[in-house]
């Protein structure tokens, strides 16, 4: 189906030949997917979002998903495509489409574009990231409690700023309940090769890890090996307890039905501003759920004390002291990271075993 | 399981992957074919064979399903290539990529669904040893199968008649032809042998290295295999080596990675085809040894009339 839809877009692109006819009334809305759409993972995340609109406004809006996309050229016609279709209200669901992507927007003052994970912005085009740290960090005291080896295990896509904030978020809020323990991480620098991701989980179980942490796989590659192997394990995105029954720790789950549906609501009152979104659990964009029943009810009220000190914005998860991997002192007692800093985050705090890739 | 242990058990698997797609395309390449779908063909068989296990629950049928829609994306290829006399190049590259995106079409209801694996095979009183048994003993019994196969191609090659008909074809079909063997039936059955054999990498690959679907999963095994090739100088024994070392690599990047190794790995993910392109120009600076190992017509199609 993708390979046909991607086929025809490829042939209907050039020269925008058939317009379909746009119903006035009816807002089209547009989402372009990187993967292909399964049951679990990021694309699926995206399509529950807009799911969320077509569910307020239900025959007011219109969906039209494309999916599988890679990044590059083809992308920026299928974009050109769906703009010539009559889509005014777009999301673009991966950080290479951003280019492509904000060239449309200034060329079409009038209609919205959403983009995930990148860091340009104009009047109607808005990055959104979701701030999967805090959400890690609730995971990471949880861990910390049901490791007996004090080793926990990341198997981890690429090292950019995103990811790493989130294993450093995991590490802090683990050491929070026990100092002694460590993490493993291992690159295996792809998005998508499920059999690497299975193998570098294999491998830091043999090494002695007993939690897992599948760092934005989007397969259940990290989560079967857990429950084969008998260690807990947690994923970003969305929930797969179905592959893991037993031994799910839980899922840092990313919810984008608020912040689609606010912004479609701006959009239809014409008062929507492009900025740089950058959404966690006081958003309620960041979800953690799916908790392990082995987690014992003391831990599940500290996490949840945890939870609520962070979405009223008393604690944050990168609050002083944070000493980095060298034993540095990054960050004194009663200064918090700034923004900036954990958005470039190119370092790993103390805890942390396996040096980053540079 | 220590660390060494799942090291080398886990080498001998992912080296299962490499071996079987490359013994495949070993005897095509034997048979003056080149054929550079590979990759595609294990995608297809991969998606078919993860579909007919899930659905049925039977690994054995979805081997089966799977070799035989490898043969069948061989067969297209082959066509092309060999009835058609269409570069062996271009076709095996176009072949390979309408399987990629073929596969993606056939695994689109199942993207992200997983399997049960079946599990390995104790070898009784050996897989009992401390060490050894874990690592050679309590294997799947395609690991075994698949190293056996080895063996088997290596001798017909070298010993049986079968074996002669196909290297004479490969070295000079005019002359395999005025010898009496028939060559584009000879051809036509290399390439479908190295479609079923692709089709069991990829099946091996969807259904028990990694049991589940994801369109992509393939990630460049398939080149590997047709490295491994070269990379073997056309020797079933070095090929078997050559997939092993291929093995340790890819895994030892991740478990040196888990040790804390301070190196980038980046470097460490781009070690096999490092190892591959240096073992390559190694390989290549002996031109004479090069001509000896390489079927001298590999890559030229064959009319079946005139001498060249």
């Amino acid at each position: 189906m993708n390979v046909l839809s991607k086929t025809l877009a490829a042939v209907a692109v050039s020269g925008l030949l058939f317009h379909s006819t746009v119903n006035a009334d009816t807002l089209e809305i547009g989402l372009l997917t990187p993967s292909p759409i399964a049951d679990v993972g990021w694309s699926k995340a995206l399509v529950d979002g807009v799911d969320a609109v077509k569910a307020k406004y239900g025959d007011k809006v219109n969906i039209n998903i494309i999916e599988n996309i890679q990044e590059g050229p083809d992308a920026d016609r299928i974009m050109n495509k769906m703009v010539g279709d009559g889509n005014e209200f777009l999301v673009l669901g991966s950080f290479g489409f951003m280019n492509g992507g904000l060239k449309l927007a200034k060329r079409n003052a009038k209609r919205t574009f959403l983009h995930a994970s990148g860091y340009k912005t104009a009047k109607n085009f808005s990055p959104f990231t979701a701030k999967y740290y805090e959400g890690a960090y609730l995971m990471g005291m949880a861990a910390a409690e049901l490791t007996k080896t004090k080793k926990l295990g990341v198997v981890s896509a690429f090292a950019i700023p995103e990811l790493i904030s989130t294993i450093n978020g995991f590490t802090l809020g683990a050491r929070s309940i026990d100092p002694e323990i460590t993490v493993d991480v291992i690159w295996i620098n792809s998005w998508f090769d499920p059999a690497k991701a299975q193998d570098s989980a294999k491998a830091l179980l043999a090494g002695g890890a007993d939690i897992l942490f599948s760092n934005a796989q989007d397969t259940p590659s990290v989560v079967t090996v857990g429950e084969e192997g008998g260690a807990y394990v947690f994923n970003l995105n969305g929930s797969m307890k179905e592959y893991a029954p037993t031994k799910y720790l839980g899922v840092v789950k990313t919810d984008w039905a608020p912040f689609f549906v606010a912004s479609v609501d701006a959009h239809l009152a014409g008062n929507f501003e492009g900025k740089n979104e950058w959404l966690g659990m006081q958003d309620d964009v960041v979800v953690v759920d799916d908790w392990n029943a082995d987690i014992s009810a003391e831990m599940m009220a500290k996490i949840e004390a945890k939870r609520a000190e962070i979405v009223s914005a008393a604690v944050h998860v990168y609050d002083g002291p944070l000493i980095n991997q060298e034993g540095k002192e990054v960050i004194p007692a009663g200064e918090r990271l700034e923004d900036g800093a954990i958005l470039g985050m190119d370092w790993h705090v103390e805890g942390v075993n396996s040096p980053l890739p540079k | 399981m220590s660390t060494i242990e799942f090291f080398l058990a886990g080498t001998l698997s992912a080296a299962t992957i490499f071996l079987l797609a490359a013994l495949g395309e070993l005897v095509a390449e034997k048979s003056g074919v080149l054929n550079l779908g590979v990759e595609g063909m294990m995608a297809v068989s991969a998606a078919v064979g993860f579909v007919v296990t899930f659905e049925s629950g039977s690994h054995l049928l979805g081997f089966a399903v799977a070799g035989a829609a490898g043969v069948l994306v061989s067969l297209v290829f082959a066509v092309i290539s060999i009835s058609f006399l269409a570069n062996q190049v271009a076709s095996g590259l176009a072949v390979g990529i309408f399987g990629l995106g073929l596969s993606a079409l056939i695994g689109r209801d199942y993207e992200s669904r997983t399997i049960a694996a079946t599990e390995g095979i104790a070898i009784p009183f050996l897989s009992e040893l401390p060490l050894l048994g874990p690592i050679l003993f309590q294997q799947n019994i395609v690991v075994y199968l698949t190293f056996a196969l080895a063996l088997c191609i290596g001798l017909t090659f070298k010993y049986t008649r079968l074996g002669l008909a196909i290297r004479s074809t490969g070295e000079n079909p005019h002359a395999a032809q005025a010898l009496g063997f028939p060559v584009f039936l000879i051809r036509y059955c290399a390439v479908a042998f190295g479609g079923l054999l692709a089709g069991f990498a990829g099946a091996y690959a969807s259904t028990i290295y990694t049991p589940l679907w994801a369109d992509g999963m393939i990630a460049g095994r398939g080149w590997i295999a047709v490295a491994l090739v070269v990379f073997g100088t056309w020797k079933t024994g070095r090929i078997a080596f050559g997939a092993i070392l291929f093995g340790m690599v890819s895994l030892g990047e991740l478990i040196a990675q888990s040790m804390g190794a301070r190196i980038p790995s980046q470097l460490l993910s781009s070690l096999p085809y490092i190892v591959t392109i240096v073992v390559l120009a190694m390989i290549s600076t002996n031109t004479a040894r090069m001509r000896l190992h390489a079927p001298f017509s590999l890559g030229e199609t064959f009319d079946g009339v005139g001498p060249r």
